[in-house]
C-alpha cells in the first residue's frame, strides 16, 4: 500500500513537472559545468547576492542554568538611504514577553483564558550603547511605540546621534546587552535543556519609502530587516549541540568548560540559533541548480522516527522549488525539531534555519510533519530572499507561501490526499486551506497591516486561507502555468530586495499580459464574498408538443428549459455554466457575472438533467460549493449516508449517557 | 463466600438469549429515539445535498474537507441537530433508568415478563434506581479527583522529562487505573441494583453497603466476569469497525447501515449480558450460600431472595 502511494506521488510529481527527467539530466550536465567553474574561481571573492546594508558581529555567551545570554554586538550600518541619518531605531523584541506589552495585550484579547506564567516573561536589556565617534549614548536610548502608543511596550528603542551620518557613510554601534529567555513562547525561549534563540539581539530598522520602518512586536508579525552579513561567536557549555543560521567557520574549547563556535552568514536579514545537549544530529545533502546544500537536522529525544519524514519532505520541496521558483543559493539549511512541550517554537522560519513540528502522537496519515517542513522551507524564498514587509503586507510571505504549499504538497503527495490519507477518509492540502478560509472569510481584506486584523483567527484564515484561494482562483483566469511563471519571475526579479504587493500585482499582470486590477481590487483590497448559485432550474414540456387527447405522442417532445444563475455575494467574477440535458448534450455558457442574476432559456427536445456554475471546480474563492449546482432528479445518497452516520453516532451517544444508569 | 465461584460467563449469555425480548425492546427504543434525532439532521442535510452535484464527493469516498464545509455552513445540519440529538439521548438514558428494574427482574427470575408485569417492575424500582444514580454521581467523585491528580502529575512529568515517553507511559498507566476505578464503581452499582431487585431493598445506602461487602469478598470472580464480557464486547465492536472501514464500499449505504446497527446492537447486548450475568451470579451465589448454611439464611434473608417466587407487586 505504501509503495503504491509513493508510486502515485512520484507519478503525480512527474506529471506536474513536464519534462522533469529530461530537465534533471540537462541540469546534471549544467551543474558539472558550474562546479568546474566554481572550482576554478574558488579563490575569487564571492559576489554579494544582496545590497548589504548591515554587518553584525555578535559575541554571545549562553548560561543554560539562568536561561540568560550575555552578549556584545558591533553593528556597522551603511547609510545607503541617500540622505543624512541622525536617528536610528532598533528592534528589542524579547521585551515583547513582558506584562502589558503590545504582544501580551493582543494575546490576551484573542486568548483571554490563556494563563501566562512568570516563566513566560523574557526581556532584553541594553547595558551599554556606544556609537563610534560619538561615545556612550546609553542614556539616549528611548523606547518608542509607533504602532499603538502603548507606553508599556518596550519592543522598539531609538537613539539620536549627536551628529547626522552623511549619505554613503558608515556608522558603527557597539552594544552590550543581556537577554532573559522566556519559557518557550511565540517561537522563542527555552524548555528544559532546549533553547530556541530568535529575535534576540538589537536589530536596526529598515529605511523604507523615505522613513524608518521599525514596528513593535505583535502577536502575529515580527519580520522586516535589511540584508547583510552576520559573524556570530557563541559560547556554550561543551555538551551543547548547536544548530545555527550560518556556516560554522571555527570552533574552540575554552578553559572554563565551554566552547566557542563561530558562524558566518551573508545575504540574510536575521540570525537565529538553537541549542540542546539532547539533540541527535542527522546530516544529509541535496543538490539543486545552484549546487549542493548541506542539510543539518537536529532531532529532539523521542522523535527520531520523524526524521525520515522531514528529510523526504524537505528534499522533495527543495526539488520542486528549484524547478518552479528558482535556485536556493545558500550552501546549508538547518532544521530544528523542538522537543515535546516546546511546540511554541515549532513551525517557524528564519533565513537558512527553520523549526519543524511533529508530535510523536501524530500518525503518518496526517501529513503534519511534511506540511510544516514544506511551509517553512518555502519561507526561505518568501520572506527569506523576497524580504517583504511582514508587518505591513503579511500576505506576501504567508499567503503566497501557503499557495505554494498547497501546490507543492499536491505535487509530492497527490491531490486530494496531501493532508489526510486513509482508506476511510481523505483530504487535500488545498482543501484544508479552504476550510481555514471559510472559518473567517470576510472580516478583513488580505492587504491589511498585520496587527490590525480582527483577531488571530482572522489573520490566519485570511492571510493563509483566503490568499491561497485567491491564487487558486487566479489560475482559472490566467492559467496555472502562468501563475507559476509569475511567481518565478517575481522571485528572480525581486530576490534580496523588499518588494511590495504592487510589485507582485504588476508582475502577474506583466507575465499574463492581462489587466487584472478588477480582480485584485476585489480579492486583495476588498472583503466582498464570492458566491454564485443556481437559483432555479427546470424543464417543462411545451404545450404545442404535448400529445392531444387520444392522439399519438409527438416523436420528440419539446421542453422549455430555464436556468437562473444568481450572484449571492458582491464579488464579481465571470463564470462558466454547464447545462446538461437528458439526451447527453451539454451546453456551456459564459456569463460575465456582473448582474445579480442571469437566466438561460432553451427549447429543446430534451429535458434538463443538471446545471452547474463553475463545472471545472476552479473558483476556490466561492464560499458555498454546494449551491453551485442543481440536479433535477434528487439524489439522496449523500443524505442517507450522512444520516446513517448521525443515527449511529446518536445511538452510541445515548448508550454512553445511559452508562450511568 | 467460601463455596465454589459461580460459573456465569456463558450462562449469562444464555440467559440473555432466553430473555432477548428485553434486548430487542431496548434496541428498538434506542433506534427510534436516535432515528428521530437523525431525521432532523437528515432533513437539513437533504436540503443542501440532494440537488447538489458537490454531494457526490461525500458519497464516492469521503472528502473530509467537504464534510467540514457542510458543517461550517450557516444552516449547517450539524449545528441544527446537536441539541435535539442531546435531548433524545437523555431521553434514552431516562428510559434505561426506568427499564432497569424490569430488565433485572426478568434476568433474576429468569422468566418472561409480559408488558404489564414488566412495566410494573420498572415502576416499582424506578425511584430506587434514580436514587442509585445520585449515589453514583457522588461515587464518581474519587475518579474525578484521580483524573485531576493524574493530569497534574502528567503535566509535571511532561515538563521535566527530556523524552516524551515517560509522560506517555504515565498517562497510559493512569488511564488504566482510572478505567479500573470506573469499572469497579460500575460493577459495585450494578450489584447494588441486583440486590435492590432481588431483595426488595428500598434503602439504597444499605444495598450499597451490602454490595460493597459482596464485592470485597468476591472481587476476583465478579471483576473477571465484568472484564471478560466487556473485552468480548469491545473485540466484536473493533472487528465491526474494521469491517466498516476496510470492507464496506463508500457507496454501500445499506451495508453500512446494517453493519452500524449490528454494532449498536452488540453494544447494547454487551451491557445486558453484563446485567444478566450479574443477576445470575447473585442468584447462584445465594443458592450456594443457602446450601452451605440454610438455617442462617432463612433467618437472615427473605425467601424470595433465592428467586423461587415470581415478583408480584410492591409499592414504594
Amino acid at each position: 500500500m505504501r509503495f503504491l502511494r509513493w508510486a502515485f506521488v512520484f507519478a503525480a510529481a512527474a506529471i506536474l513537472s513536464p519534462g522533469a527527467i529530461g530537465a534533471q539530466a540537462r541540469k546534471g550536465v549544467a551543474r558539472k559545468a558550474a562546479n568546474a567553474v566554481a572550482q576554478d574561481t574558488s579563490a575569487a571573492p564571492k559576489q554579494p547576492l544582496s545590497v548589504r546594508v548591515v554587518a553584525y558581529e555578535i559575541t554571545a555567551r549562553l548560561d543554560p542554568a539562568k536561561h540568560t545570554i550575555t552578549a556584545s554586538e558591533v553593528l556597522t550600518y551603511h547609510n545607503l538611504t541617500g540622505q543624512p541619518q541622525q536617528t536610528f531605531p532598533f528592534h528589542m523584541y524579547l521585551n515583547a514577553f513582558q506584562p502589558q506589552s503590545t504582544f501580551f495585550n493582543e494575546a490576551a484579547r484573542d486568548f483571554p483564558d490563556h494563563a501566562w506564567e512568570p516563566e513566560n516573561y523574557g526581556s532584553i536589556r541594553v547595558t551599554r550603547l556606544e556609537v563610534v565617534g560619538a561615545g556612550d549614548l546609553t542614556n539616549q536610548l528611548q523606547f518608542i511605540h509607533p504602532d499603538d502608543d502603548n507606553a508599556n511596550d518596550r519592543t522598539v528603542a531609538q537613539v539620536r546621534l549627536p551628529k547626522a551620518i552623511p549619505p554613503g557613510a558608515d556608522v558603527q554601534f557597539k552594544i552590550e546587552f543581556e537577554d532573559q529567555m522566556p519559557l518557550v513562547v511565540a517561537r522563542t525561549g527555552y524548555i528544559r535543556d532546549f533553547f530556541m534563540v530568535a529575535q534576540w539581539f538589537p536589530k536596526v530598522g529598515v529605511w523604507w519609502k523615505g522613513a524608518w520602518n521599525c514596528h513593535q512586536f505583535h502577536f502575529d508579525t515580527e519580520f522586516f530587516a535589511d540584508f547583510g552579513t552576520y559573524d556570530v561567536k557563541l559560547s556554550v557549555p561543551q555538551n551543547e549541540i548547536v544548530g545555527a543560521a550560518g556556516d560554522l567557520v571555527a570552533s574552540a574549547s575554552n578553559p572554563d568548560g565551554t566552547k566557542t563556535l563561530e558562524y558566518h552568514s551573508e545575504d540574510v536579514h536575521d540570525f537565529s540559533w538553537a541549542a540542546s545537549p539532547s539533540f541527535t544530529a542527522v546530516e544529509d545533502s541535496w543538490t539543486g541548480s545552484a549546487g549542493t546544500v548541506q542539510i543539518h537536522m537536529l532531532m529532539s529525544p523521542g522523535n527520531m522516527r520523524s526524521a525520515p519524514r522531514y528529510l523526504q519532505a524537505l528534499k522533495g520541496t527543495m526539488t520542486v522549488f528549484d524547478q518552479w521558483i528558482g535556485p536556493y543559493p545558500y550552501d546549508r539549511i538547518t532544521v530544528i525539531d523542538p522537543p515535546h512541550g516546546g511546540w511554541d517554537a515549532g513551525g517557524m522560519e528564519y533565513p537558512t534555519l527553520f523549526t519543524a513540528d511533529n508530535g510523536w502522537y501524530f500518525p503518518k496519515w496526517i501529513l503534519l510533519a511534511e506540511d510544516t517542513v514544506e511551509h517553512e522551507y518555502g519561507h526561505q524564498y518568501f520572506q527569506g530572499m523576497l524580504a517583504t514587509n511582514e508587518f505591513e503586507e503579511p500576505w506576501l510571505d504567508e499567503g503566497l507561501n501557503t499557495y505554494l504549499e498547497a501546490k507543492v504538497m499536491n505535487a509530492l503527495y497527490g491531490k486530494g490526499t496531501s493532508f489526510v490519507y486513509t482508506i476511510a477518509a481523505t483530504g487535500g492540502n488545498d482543501d484544508s486551506r479552504r476550510a481555514f478560509y471559510l472559518s473567517r472569510p470576510d472580516t478583513d481584506p488580505i492587504a491589511r497591516l498585520g496587527w490590525l486584523f480582527y483577531d488571530d483567527q482572522a489573520y490566519g484564515a485570511i492571510l493563509y486561507g483566503k490568499t491561497t484561494m485567491v491564487l487558486l482562483t487566479l489560475e482559472k483566469i490566467i492559467g496555472e502555468e502562468t501563475v507559476r511563471r509569475a511567481l518565478h519571475t517575481f522571485f528572480l526579479r525581486y530576490r534580496f530586495t523588499h518588494p511590495t504587493g504592487d510589485d507582485f500585482v504588476k508582475t502577474v499582470e506583466e507575465v499574463s499580459g492581462r489587466d487584472l486590477k478588477w480582480y485584485f481590487d476585489q480579492a486583495l483590497y476588498g472583503t466582498a464574498i464570492l458566491d454564485y448559485e443556481i437559483l432555479d432550474a427546470d424543464s417543462e414540456p411545451l404545450d404545442s408538443a404535448k400529445p392531444e387527447a387520444g392522439g399519438a405522442k409527438s416523436k420528440k417532445e419539446l421542453y422549455r428549459t430555464y436556468v437562473t444563475v444568481h450572484r449571492k455575494g458582491d464579488f464579481v467574477l465571470p463564470e462558466d455554466i454547464a447545462i446538461k440535458f437528458d439526451d447527453g448534450q451539454i451546453v456551456l455558457e459564459h456569463w460575465d457575472g456582473r448582474d445579480r442574476w442571469v437566466r438561460y432559456q432553451y427549447d429543446r427536445p430534451a429535458a434538463l438533467v443538471s446545471a452547474e456554475v463553475d463545472p471545472g471546480n476552479e473558483v476556490w474563492l466561492d464560499r458555498n460549493l454546494f449551491n453551485n449546482s442543481y440536479r433535477v432528479q434528487a439524489d439522496t445518497s449523500a443524505q442517507k449516508k450522512l444520516g446513517n452516520f448521525w443515527l449511529f453516532l446518536s445511538e452510541w451517544f445515548a448508550q454512553i449517557l445511559a452508562w450511568i444508569t | 463466600m467460601t463455596g465454589p465461584q459461580p460459573k456465569t460467563f456463558l450462562a449469562g449469555a444464555k440467559l440473555l438469549w432466553r430473555r432477548q425480548r428485553v434486548l430487542w425492546l431496548v434496541y428498538a427504543v434506542n433506534f427510534l429515539l436516535a432515528l428521530m434525532a437523525a431525521r432532523g439532521f437528515s432533513g437539513l442535510a437533504g436540503k443542501t445535498l440532494n440537488h447538489s452535484l458537490a454531494a457526490d464527493q461525500l458519497v464516492h469516498g469521503f472528502n473530509l474537507e467537504r464534510l467540514l464545509e457542510l458543517a461550517s455552513m450557516p444552516d449547517s445540519p450539524v449545528r441544527g441537530s446537536l441539541t435535539s440529538t442531546f435531548y433524545f439521548s437523555v431521553t434514552f438514558a431516562v428510559f434505561m433508568l426506568f427499564a432497569t428494574g424490569g430488565i433485572l427482574t426478568s434476568f433474576y427470575e429468569d422468566r418472561r415478563l409480559e408488558g404489564g408485569p414488566f412495566f410494573e417492575a420498572c415502576a416499582n424500582t424506578f425511584w430506587r434506581f434514580l436514587r442509585l444514580v445520585l449515589y453514583l454521581v457522588v461515587a464518581l467523585i474519587p475518579a474525578g479527583i484521580l483524573t485531576a491528580i493524574g493530569g497534574s502529575l502528567h503535566r509535571r512529568i511532561d515538563a521535566q522529562s527530556i523524552s516524551p515517553y515517560p509522560a506517555v507511559i504515565f498517562v497510559a498507566g493512569a488511564a488504566a487505573v482510572i478505567l479500573l476505578v470506573l469499572m469497579c464503581t460500575r460493577l459495585w452499582f450494578d450489584m447494588t441494583g441486583v440486590i435492590a431487585v432481588a431483595e426488595y431493598e428500598r434503602k439504597m445506602h444499605r444495598a450499597l453497603r451490602r454490595s460493597a461487602r459482596l464485592m470485597w469478598k468476591n472481587f476476583g470472580s465478579l471483576f473477571w466476569l465484568y472484564l471478560r464480557i466487556t473485552l468480548a464486547g469491545w473485540v466484536i465492536f473493533g472487528m465491526g469497525i474494521y469491517l466498516w472501514i476496510f470492507h464496506v464500499q463508500p457507496e454501500a449505504i445499506l451495508q453500512a447501515f446494517l453493519l452500524g446497527q449490528a454494532l449498536v446492537f452488540v453494544g447494547l447486548a454487551t451491557r445486558l449480558w453484563l446485567r444478566a450475568s450479574e443477576a445470575l451470579w447473585y442468584r447462584q451465589h445465594l443458592a450456594a450460600f443457602f446450601a452451605s448454611a440454610p438455617a442462617v439464611a432463612s433467618a437472615v434473608l427473605p425467601s424470595r431472595a433465592i428467586g423461587a417466587t415470581p415478583l408480584t407487586s410492591e409499592t414504594n
